[in-house]
């Protein structure tokens, strides 16, 4: 059962059970939305292929006299696309760092409050057993009593 | 009897609705987002969040800066800017005529110093996460004590509730 609820949740972005996903990822910020977005967007294969096609393409039209050469070797304007990507994706890395920092800064808090009622719930029910056997001990005793006063009676017929 | 002298103090737990539970949870997850720099709850965020050394709140700072909206679109103008500004010249004159090398000099002067600020914060994170299983394991042996001291407590209970059973069942015996 665990299984499938989760093959479903890995396909939803919403809807969320646990507090900690409700409030990072049901109820994020527009900000906060682009950013993972972005994260996600630049961390994916679709990314990463259209790049290594667009980079191969360049090169080739710039080396071979199909069309007129916009960047001749040794590519400057496509070394400066390079540093453009680099430039962006490192601040996007790190604001992604952020969100999971926080992620994981909730979960440590919403931990230490479950962590709580968890004691509390634990020491209601060692005092719990305390009382039930406590009547347990009056109960035997009782009994212990009854029979006492049984033999009594009939040893003394 | 031990384990939960040491706890006591704290109310006793009251049954409520589960939903009810549920919004609460939530609600404190809210509030914690939105009070950011404020006291934490947990050993493990006090000690690498409240507690953080000189050093440590310098590095987290710096990936917090880079890593903000206001750092990307702050950069985003001034790189729009330059280009503009050395394709038309508007002031006369370009200081950085295409193919702009000297503004590529400037963003790989930002990445060379991006990447290891990201490393920076990925050590933090992952100090922080050896913390949170430290953490883990402790109160895991907590918890265990706490589970045996109830089932001596329930083997005791068991011990009296056989004792009464073999009363009784001696009785109808007679």
């Amino acid at each position: 059962m665990t299984i499938a609820h989760l093959r479903e949740k890995k396909q939803a972005s919403k809807g969320h059970g646990h507090p900690v996903n409700v409030v990072h990822h049901d109820e994020a910020t527009f900000g906060e939305r682009v950013a993972d977005r972005m994260a996600s967007g630049i961390g994916s294969w679709t990314f990463l292929i259209a790049q290594s096609v667009l980079i191969v393409f360049w090169i080739s039209l710039n080396i071979v006299a199909f069309v007129s050469h916009w960047d001749p070797y040794p590519f400057f304007l496509l070394n400066f696309a390079f540093t453009l990507q680099a430039a962006f994706t490192g601040p996007v890395l790190l604001l992604a760092g952020k969100r999971q920092a926080e992620k994981d800064r909730l979960m440590l808090e919403h931990a230490a409050a479950e962590g709580d009622a968890n004691e509390r719930r634990t020491i209601a029910i060692a005092k719990e057993i305390e009382r039930n056997t406590a009547s347990t001990l009056k109960i035997l005793e009782h009994v212990k009593k009854r029979r006492d006063d049984s033999l009594k009676q009939g040893s003394g017929i | 009897m031990c384990v939960f002298e040491a706890l006591e103090g704290g109310a006793a737990y009251s049954y409520r609705a589960v939903s009810e539970r549920q919004d609460d949870r939530t609600h404190l997850v809210r509030q914690k987002k939105l009070a950011r720099d404020s006291a934490h709850k947990h050993p493990v965020n006090q000690l690498h969040l409240d507690e953080a050394t000189p050093g440590e709140l310098l590095a987290d700072r710096m990936a917090n800066f880079l890593g903000s909206w206001k750092f990307i679109i702050g950069q985003s103008i001034f790189m729009t800017c330059w280009i503009i500004f050395n394709i038309v010249a508007i002031f006369g004159f370009k200081w950085d005529a295409y193919p702009f090398i000297f503004l590529n000099l400037v963003l790989s002067f930002q990445a060379t110093y991006a990447g290891p600020i990201l490393l920076l914060a990925a050590n933090r994170a992952a100090q922080k996460d050896r913390l949170t299983l430290e953490h883990v394991e402790l109160e895991a042996s907590a918890g265990d004590r706490r589970l045996r001291d109830i089932l001596a407590r329930i083997e005791e209970n068991t011990a009296y509730t056989n004792q009464i059973l073999g009363e009784l069942e001696s009785e109808s015996a007679i």
